[in-house]
């Protein structure tokens, strides 16, 4: 059934594929959010929109008058020059092969429409090395299928079969992929793959061809990654690596033996002279470097897909408040440090802030529970950095220290932090990719403009500094003096803020320790707050015994 | 070969945030990246200025995302500029940043007389690069000392930014070897810089008055007494932290000579976000 004599002119082609983007367009972001493999990395929706529309802009520029052969070709190259990541690739070699086939028909009918698919199934399957089922390879593959069963009808009729068949292809993918059924989604690949398909025959045939289907089925509610967070399944190879390479004697199989071992998702396309290489792995560089060596290189792009993964992951948490996302880790995969952190801490929060900061080796301590020298060297042990840091974040604890470095046996530093809230200042200026001799000088730096202070109750009557004391008096000491004793909270901190900032301070940091006091220290800190406007006060949960607040000033 | 006003043309892409002079300059066309919003693609500096950018950034509910123009852009540029000009110098955002200079080199491999050149740089340090080359070609200037500034620049130029969050960065995947420093609950603000075309932590320190001392030391380190610095300072829709940059640098008693002072634009402030600044200066 002939539509025309001129099948493939330019302005038709233009005009259909114009509609298959602006389809795609409408549903990027929906196609991004369904992507789960082989990375969920949430950019299927980008590439394929942005592969379709190189194809645009190239038929943009086509002169209206091109002769069939030519328009193929030229939609063929740009498919592959602009092809973007894995789904932007196999899309760019169902391209090429339904161009192949369509290029030497006269007449859109049955015989043409089951060449293209039957073609564009092949060139797809044959530049990937391992195929995976459940993706847009086998729905493209069903259509296909669907397309031979239906030869002879009426082409309207047979490509209304075609895209049915090609949304309950869809709809299985998520049986033949664990991961899509335990994201909940259908293959992003197959479902924009299918998007594209039906822009254009709307475009080229009219609307009543695609209707009755409710993309919104399939939309379902895309969970972020798979159940258990996502670092396993990224865990393997970090950068999404893809260029094009062109060359005399540039050829694929070759390219791809070598490539093969140095990641996965490994797609090479294209003729002799040039090829599309795009890959996930590890060590781009070497990537780039083999294939330097065998031509030149276009348009290269490395995207960290550890990033684009947390960025999904928290586009769609965003949409479900009620579910508690483990914390992307983007550190945790960090090669060897220069140097690392043993820190002895008191309280859960304070914790947690040094882990924040890089500090992973802590050791339980403080006021009244110092560690010994044993405990110390324990935790040095199992550091793995050429060089480790000690902070003891308490005067009474340097001493332990020194001595643990002593018996060490390897290079060990103490910065000598004598509280919590010093520990702390140091810590911001550590850098695990320094070597320790740079961190111990960053640190001592950060340390030495900073004020410490420190609230807490008097455990018996005393004298100190001048200062008559009671038992349960609250006492304000400042970088380590007793130099405020009042019966009441409030007037201990603020007596003690004020000669704090005695001298001019930017920052004052603050951390909450475990006290009775309930909603007193929030409110003394508000106070403060008003009090010195330009002063950046910043407040931490601690959890420290004995000290309600710990102060810095800097 | 010399290069002069009358035979070469700069091109250059829009995340170099060039003045409205620069841009108007006959020698130089600019490629535009795109910032997308959604469905919404608007060219930068064209169809999205940064007065209505930063806004509108702050209030999205999901950030822009960026992308390199198209080889058939850089093509059309191309050939249209061979007709007037015998070189053409497409000056481009640093590779380590952005896949623009890619684009640029797969058209160049098709028209002869352009040559297609990662920067290492980025923002108002390629609009400062710019000046310079215009400078050149006015005096006229050997091919091959045009291309050894170039090549030269990006580890003759200095260069700091701040910014007020490293979520952009982060979230548009952009934030290089700075990595190691993501992820901590105190407010810190680093001074980042770049190394080998990628950004890079520089030094962190927590505070205004700190984080400008700090400047003050590194360009002290970079410079010498006896020549002008050349400066250019672009900043995230916050053109109150500019004066107290330039206050600090003139404390050093250099001669400064402020080339550029603008926005960072809408594709450079997708990553760096609302409040950034960033300081670039060179004495040559």
């Amino acid at each position: 059934m002939a539509i025309a004599d001129s099948l493939f002119t330019a302005p038709r082609v233009r005009a259909v594929v114009t509609a298959g983007y602006q389809a795609l367009e409408e549903r990027r972001d929906e196609i991004n959010d369904l992507n789960v493999y082989p990375v969920p990395d949430g950019d299927t929706g980008n590439n394929l929109a942005l592969t379709v529309r190189a194809v645009l802009e190239d038929l943009r520029s086509l002169p209206d008058d091109s002769p069939a052969d030519r328009v193929a070709a030229s939609v063929s190259r740009a498919a592959l020059m602009g092809a973007r990541g894995n789904s932007g690739v196999i899309l760019s070699q169902m391209v090429r092969g339904a161009m192949d086939a369509l290029a030497d028909a006269d007449t859109f009918d049955d015989r043409a429409i089951v060449g293209a698919f039957s073609s564009a199934n092949n060139a797809a399957y044959r530049a990937i090395r391992k195929p995976v089922e459940g993706t847009m390879l086998t729905v493209l593959r069903e259509m296909s299928e669907a397309a031979g069963d239906h030869q002879g009808e009426d082409h309207r009729h047979l490509i209304g079969s075609v895209l049915r068949a090609g949304w309950d292809s869809v709809h299985r993918t998520p049986t033949l992929l664990a991961v899509l059924a335990e994201a909940g989604v259908v293959d992003a690949g197959g479902f924009g793959l299918l998007v594209l398909l039906e822009g254009m025959v709307s475009g080229a045939e009219g609307p009543e061809l695609t209707a009755g289907i409710d993309l919104d089925v399939f939309a379902g509610k895309p969970g972020p990654g798979r159940s258990g967070g996502h670092d396993e399944r990224v865990g393997e190879f970090a950068y999404c690596t893809s260029f094009l390479l062109t060359g005399e004697g540039v050829e694929a199989g070759p390219l791809e033996g070598s490539l093969e071992k140095l990641g996965d998702s490994l797609l090479v396309v294209g003729d002799s002279g040039q090829v599309k290489v795009h890959i996930h792995t590890n060590d781009p560089g070497t990537v780039l470097s083999l294939a330097t060596a065998k031509g030149s290189l276009h348009g290269v792009e490395i995207d960290n897909m550890l990033l684009q993964t947390a960025e999904r992951d928290a586009r769609l948490s965003a949409h479900e408040p009620a579910a508690a996302r483990p914390g992307s880790r983007n550190s945790s995969r960090a090669q060897k440090r220069a140097t690392q952190v043993v820190a002895v801490v008191a309280g859960k929060g304070n914790k947690r802030l040094f882990e924040s900061m890089g500090a992973d080796l802590l050791v339980d301590g403080g006021q009244t529970m110092n560690p010994s020298a044993e405990e110390l060297v324990s935790a040095l042990a199992v550091a793995t950095a050429d060089a480790v840091l000690i902070l003891p974040n308490n005067s009474n604890v340097i001493l332990a220290a020194e001595q643990a470095r002593q018996m060490a046996g390897r290079e060990v530093h103490v910065v000598h932090t004598k509280s919590m809230q010093a520990g702390i200042t140091a810590m911001v200026a550590y850098d695990p990719e320094m070597p320790a001799k740079a961190n111990v000088e960053a640190m001592e730096d950060a340390l030495a403009g900073v004020r410490t202070a420190e609230v807490t109750r008097a455990v018996r009557n005393s004298r100190l500094n001048g200062l008559q004391i009671r038992e349960g008096e609250f006492l304000g000491l400042l970088d380590g003096e007793v130099v405020v004793a009042e019966a009441e909270f409030e007037d201990a901190v603020n007596a003690l803020v004020e000669r704090l900032l005695e001298q001019p301070a930017e920052v004052l940091t603050v951390l909450l320790g475990e006290s009775e006091l309930g909603e007193r220290p929030a409110a003394v800190l508000k106070g403060l707050a008003e009090r010195y406007p330009d002063l950046e006060i910043e407040v931490h949960r601690g959890d420290q015994p004995h000290y309600p607040l710990l102060m810095a000033a800097e | 070969m010399e290069l002069t006003r009358a035979n070469t043309l700069l091109v250059l892409d829009s995340t170099s945030d060039l003045s409205p002079e620069l841009r108007a300059d006959p020698n130089i066309r600019v490629v535009p990246l795109l910032v997308h919003f959604g469905n919404e693609s608007l060219r930068d500096w064209e169809e999205i200025h940064p007065e209505q950018f930063y806004p509108r950034l702050q209030e999205a509910s999901k950030l822009p995302t960026t992308s390199q123009p198209s080889a058939g852009q850089f093509l059309e540029v191309y050939r249209e500029a061979r007709k007037d000009f015998e070189r053409v110098y497409s000056i481009h955002l640093s590779a380590g940043l952005s896949g623009t200079v890619g684009s640029a080199s797969t058209a160049a491999d098709e028209v002869p007389g352009v040559v297609p050149i990662d920067s290492g740089s980025a923002s108002v340090g390629l609009a400062l690069l710019a000046d310079r080359l215009l400078a050149m070609l006015d005096q006229g200037v050997e091919e091959e000392s045009f291309l050894s500034y170039i090549e030269d620049y990006p580890e003759r130029v200095g260069f700091l930014f701040m910014v007020d969050t490293l979520e952009y960065l982060q979230k548009g995947g952009r934030i290089g070897r700075a990595s190691r420093i993501a992820g901590s609950l105190l407010n810190v603000k680093p001074l980042l810089t770049m190394r080998q075309g990628e950004v890079d932590l520089y030094k962190k320190v927590r505070g205004e008055r700190k984080a400008l001392s700090a400047v003050q030391n590194y360009f002290l380190e970079r410079t010498v007494a006896d020549k002008p610095v050349l400066v250019a300072v672009g900043h995230g829709a916050a053109p109150d932290k500019v004066e107290p940059l330039l206050e600090t640098l003139r404390e050093t008693g250099r001669t400064i000579d402020v080339r550029v002072i603008g926005y960072l634009g809408s594709v450079i402030g997708t990553y760096t976000g609302p409040g950034a600044i960033g300081l670039f200066f060179i004495q040559e």
